[in-house]
């Protein structure tokens, strides 16, 4: 009685004025808010099917069609400040050593920066895309092709190559690739032969030792023939004298007329 | 397609790696790439006696990745037309084969 009419009421609100049926059956089975899944009417379920969203398709789908390549973006400010701070750094090195870095302990990190700070030489990441442009511009562009991959570069204003080889031959997880010392490209085994070398002292010395070399045998060759003379002239007087002390000395006169 | 640095090598039966490659030349992308996941943690945890040697050079080879199983064997890739993850699954496939015949053997011994 309530209900069916309760029903009727609702139904005139919802249904539109020419359908409307004489008696709603409302209170079938469960409450309209259960605690089970509901089946859902089935006229319900029809307008629900027929009311889906079918989003647009387009005739032709959108992977076919030309795609027009990305313009170039406009540079980052950020990017900018970052490349000015690489061409900062590589104008003001002597020495730049390219490695490659594979991934490391954070404290591995930091002691391989201690150690290699004691010796004046700093390390720096970069990302190579901001790297690559500037290397292009400037006289390194023949290490661009070691920019791939995760790399740290090792700067520094003095040239101590060997103190860098002796602190990364103790972490495997650093690769020395090749460097750029006094504007000479040098590639691994270039460095370690550079290492090698005697200090600057000692080769200035060697060189002119070397150069002064020739001249001092040409000298000496040509004094070998006067002084090799004096000495059989002095030999012969010698002999002479002891020979005979009341002999006029005849080599003296015999010479100088000559 | 699967990233490489999400493919996880068990290096337990393998006893040491040789990465040789010429940074000068265009072709070393993808091994020195594989070098890199090498030595990521994950995967040198599974086996600290693994030694990985990173062979740098400048005379124009090819690059190659050397590889010796505990049991002798040997797998060398060359890197030149191979990409990281081909190399990384490759290898992946061997260690966990000789993983396998391994524990089969165990089982055989102590049954």
């Amino acid at each position: 009685g309530a209900g069916a009419g309760v029903g009727a009421g609702a139904g005139a609100e919802r249904c539109p004025a020419a359908w409307l049926p004489a008696l709603q059956l409302l209170r079938r089975g469960s409450k309209a808010v259960t605690r089970h899944w509901k089946a859902m009417h089935f006229q319900r379920q029809k307008l629900l099917a027929l009311t889906e969203y079918l989003p647009p398709r387009p005739a032709v789908p959108p992977r076919c069609l030309p795609r027009h390549t990305p313009e170039g973006h406009q540079e980052d400010g950020y990017v900018r400040v970052l490349r000015r701070q690489v061409e900062e750094t590589l104008r003001s090195s002597r020495m730049v050593a390219v490695c490659q870095y594979n991934s490391m302990a954070d404290e591995d990190v930091v002691t391989l920066r201690h150690f290699l700070r004691k010796h004046n030489i700093h390390v720096k990441f970069f990302l190579n895309e901001v790297v690559r442009p500037v290397l292009a511009q400037s006289k390194y562009r023949n290490l661009l092709p070691l920019f791939v991959c995760r790399n740290i570069l090792l700067v520094s204003p003095e040239t101590r190559a060997r103190e860098m080889l002796r602190v990364l031959k103790g972490v495997p997880q650093v690769n020395l690739l090749g460097a750029c010392i006094d504007d000479t490209i040098l590639s691994r085994q270039g460095v370690e032969n550079f290492a090698r070398l005697p200090p600057l002292e000692a080769s200035q010395g060697q060189t002119v030792a070397a150069l002064s070399l020739l001249s001092s045998q040409t000298s000496s060759l040509l004094q070998q023939g006067p002084a090799h003379l004096t000495a059989l002239l002095d030999e012969h007087i010698r002999q002479l004298r002891e020979a005979g002390e009341s002999t006029e000395p005849p080599p003296g006169q015999s010479t100088a007329n000559d | 397609k699967k990233m490489a640095s999400k493919i996880i090598v068990v290096l337990r039966p393998v006893k040491s790696i040789v990465v040789r490659f010429c940074p000068f030349e265009p072709n070393v992308e993808s091994t020195r790439k594989f070098l890199q996941c090498i030595y990521h943690k994950k995967i040198q945890a599974t086996n600290t006696n693994c030694e990985v040697t990173a062979d740098v050079r400048h005379d124009g080879s090819e690059p190659v990745v050397d590889v010796t199983f505990a049991d002798g064997d040997r797998l060398i890739m060359k890197g030149a037309n191979l990409t990281t993850g081909e190399m990384l699954t490759a290898l992946a496939s061997r260690c966990n084969a000789k993983d396998l015949k391994e524990e089969q053997k165990n089982k055989k011994k102590n049954p």
